[in-house]
């Protein structure tokens, strides 16, 4: 077995009476992308800070190339590249420029540093505009640069806190393919975010998180294995006009119905042969006095496993 | 060497940024431009300067101690002096202490006698001496007065030596009077023409003491160009200052953390930016003031830069001390205005400090302003040389180092974790 370049060994972290972080351990192998999976707060980033050496944890370790983050905190700083879930830049100056900072800041110099930064600005598809200041950039661009930061020093390990936040889908698709590129390039990326059609895309393991805890842990396929034979049914109904308690109640009861959520009007029901259970779900729907707008059905998928392991929707 | 990299980029950002660049260098400049045309009016004749306190201690039996007396007192004078007969020395003293008078004018017991005497001895002179005794905090009146009383001097003497009142010398600072000089010299013929001692064989010299602080040419822009310039450098070194503050929340400082430089490099980074900014500020202000108005910075560069260096140094360690202890941005800004609009009052940075006394006085003396203002003062207008303002160096090095060693501690507190 490879061994792992990073392993997370019972994280916590409390500020004060907050526990963010509760206890959470994985591995991750040379070449994998994992993905942090979880919903706004559930401490992805707090987990992250403690991996950067940022924040010291309040109990457990992890080491990171062989060194440990509470006393090889030189040493791992040397192997992981960062890409903080806010964009780290100055504004005032190009984007070239940050780069030349940036590699500064990691030892780097000379011809080298000019040499990787050009290349750089050609990966994440900047190079047309190296001499613009970085407050002329677009949210997408930024976030583009923001990337690049990370990768100056040829990172062992990039991490990449929430990257796609924020931006038009256009410029989410090209971060995508560049983590893809990346990893092909043999980079490992421990990759956080809350959208699970990303973690589902990329990874090749996922851990899923909630209120600071580690939920579940394994491959796509491993993980909606869990769920069963289940798949979700995707519904939108008109937002009022209906008593919504009512209603869910009532979609529960039918059979096969495992779960369901009623949000803004759109009903997420997680179930046994959905689709037999669908005439049944949709009659109940009409005697409600509910208009139905849109209907779905998933197969098995993480948005079902989240469902299925907390009770709630994972979506912002 | 990391840290140096901060630095430097922090100064290129400041130096790129024109509205931080209004306020470090444009600002100083217009505003010490405006106050030297204020009194650049002095010699067009409309001077601001009337009713100089001053106080006539005449011990002289004989009559040329009198006629200062009748000088000073003359109508000509009448709108700029405002002279008043005492008889106790030390009491005009005291009132000038008191900042009550602006000048005593003082002429011994045995003045005319030591005149003539050295007139016909071979001694002669050496004993004849009107003192003119100045408030150090003020920095005009003393020149006219002295002016006058060397111009009454060089008359007396004139006459005594050739019998006659010459045409006055141009005094030094005659230009700074002009108009109310005119009539100076009829008053000083009057007075002489009363005389009648027979000038022709009469040959003396005559002393003109003064004591209180002065100097050469008064140049307004001597004192308010560092004025301004320690005022603004202490705005623009303790806004730098905040940066931290603003790189902590918008996730530079922590990306910073997050790369192999040890947090040391990137504080000390941090506060040497500033300095740097500031030194680089200052040095700007001092070339451009000597390329605009003139202002001759003193005779020794060295000392100029060693209390530039030294003002800046304790000046980027107070801001940081400042910032460390605010608790975000904005308190920050609101603590470091107050404090500077505080020391450029308190510190001299407006008017000269040292003619507060009390309370006032030692508050002064805890400003930066202050010490940086004595040293450069000294420099410009004192004509010192690089040992007399070490005293000064010394202070300011002292709160440097104080501050600069307490914000660091602060700062690792503060952003270590
Ligand atoms: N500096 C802090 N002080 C106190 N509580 C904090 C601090 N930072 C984070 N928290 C709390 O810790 C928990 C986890 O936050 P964290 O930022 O790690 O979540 P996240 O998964 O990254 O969320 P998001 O998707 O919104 O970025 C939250 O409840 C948050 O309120
Ligand atoms: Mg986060």
């Amino acid at each position: 077995m490879t061994e792992a370049i990073l392993q997370v060994q019972d994280l916590h972290k409390s500020y004060g009476k907050t526990e963010a972080v509760r206890g959470i351990s994985f591995d991750i192998l040379p070449g994998e992308i994992f993905s942090l999976l979880g919903p706004n707060g559930a401490g992805k980033t707090t987990t992250i800070s403690m991996l950067s050496c940022l924040l010291a944890p309040t109990k457990g370790d992890a080491l990171i190339d062989g060194h440990s983050i509470r006393n090889g905190a030189a040493q791992v700083k040397g192997v992981i590249g960062v890409v903080p879930q806010e964009i780290a830049l100055y504004p005032d100056i190009s984007a070239r420029e940050n780069l030349h900072f940036w590699g500064r800041m990691y030892g780097m110099g000379g011809g080298a540093l000019r040499k990787r930064a050009e290349e750089l600005l050609d990966i994440v598809g900047l190079a047309d505009r190296t001499k613009d200041k970085v407050e002329t950039f677009s949210g997408g661009m930024k976030r583009r640069l923001n990337i690049a930061v990370g990768l100056l020093h040829q990172p062992k390990i990039l991490y990449m806190d929430e990257p796609t936040v924020g931006i038009d889908p256009q410029s989410r698709r090209r971060i995508l393919d560049t983590v893809i590129e990346l990893n092909r390039g043999g980079l490992t990326v421990l990759y956080t975010t809350h959208y699970m059609e990303e973690a589902a895309e990329l990874s090749s393991r996922i851990g899923i998180v909630d209120h600071g805890e580690l939920i579940a842990l394994g491959s796509q396929a491993e993980l909606t294995h869990l769920v069963g034979e289940s798949d979700t049914l995707q519904i939108s109904l008109e937002a009022d006009g209906y008593d919504s308690a009512k209603l869910l109640d009532a979609v529960q009861k039918v059979k096969g119905v495992q779960r369901a959520t009623l949000e803004d009007g759109q009903l997420l029901v997680q179930a046994q042969g959905a689709h037999a259970a669908l005439g049944e779900i949709v009659a109940r729907i009409n005697k409600a006095g509910a208009r139905l707008l849109d209907l779905k059905v998933d197969e098995p998928n993480l948005e079902a496993v989240f469902l299925h392991l907390t009770g709630r929707a994972l979506r912002d | 060497m990391k840290a140096l990299y901060i630095a430097w980029k922090d100064t290129q950002r400041r130096f790129s940024d024109w509205k931080a660049l209004a306020g470090m260098l444009a600002a100083p400049l217009l505003i010490s431009a405006l106050i030297g045309l204020a009194f650049g009016n002095l010699t067009s004749g409309e001077t601001p300067i009337t009713d100089i306190a001053l106080a006539v201690v005449n011990h002289d039996e004989g009559e040329l101690g009198q006629v200062y007396t009748d000088v000073l007192h003359s109508d000509d004078l009448a709108e700029l002096l405002a002279p008043e007969e005492m008889d106790d020395l030390e009491a005009a003293l005291q009132r000038i202490r008191d900042g009550e008078l602006r000048a005593v004018v003082y002429i011994p017991h045995g003045f005319s006698e030591a005149l003539f005497d050295g007139v016909q001895g071979s001694d002669f002179g050496s004993h004849a001496e009107v003192q003119v005794h100045t408030d150090p905090a003020a920095n005009i009146s003393p020149f006219i007065v002295r002016s006058i009383v060397e111009q009454v001097s060089n008359g007396l003497s004139s006459a005594l030596l050739a019998g006659q009142v010459s045409a006055l010398q141009a005094a030094e600072y005659a230009d700074l009077l002009q108009e109310r000089m005119a009539g100076l010299g009829e008053a000083i013929a009057a007075q002489l023409s009363q005389e009648n001692f027979d000038t022709r064989t009469s040959r003396l010299s005559l002393n003109v003491v003064q004591t209180g602080e002065s100097g050469p040419a008064f140049d307004p822009y001597s004192f308010f160009v560092p004025g301004m310039a320690v005022f603004f450098l202490m705005f623009s070194v303790f806004d730098g200052s905040r940066s931290i503050l603003q790189e902590n929340t918008r996730g530079t400082l922590p990306r910073l953390m997050t790369t192999p430089t040890p947090h040391s490099q990137i504080i000390l980074g941090k506060m040497l930016g500033t300095f740097l900014t500031g030194l680089l500020q200052f040095a700007l202000l001092v070339l451009a003031s000597s390329l605009l108005f003139g202002v001759a910075w003193g005779s020794s560069p060295a000392g100029v830069a060693l209390i530039m260096v030294l003002t800046v140094f304790a000046a980027s360690g107070l801001g940081a001390l400042l910032t460390s202890a605010a608790r975000n941005e904005n308190q920050a800004g609101i603590i470091v205005s107050a404090v500077s609009l505080t020391f450029g009052a308190l510190g001299g940075s407006f008017f000269p400090a040292s003619n507060l006394s009390g309370i006032v006085d030692l508050a002064s003396r805890l400003t930066i302003n202050r010490w940086a203002m004595e040293g450069f003062t000294k420099l410009t207008i004192g004509r010192a040389g690089f040992n007399d303002i070490l005293p000064e160096a010394g202070i300011l090095a002292a709160i440097g180092l104080i501050t600069f060693v307490l914000a660091v501690i602060g700062f690792q507190r503060r952003f270590v974790r």
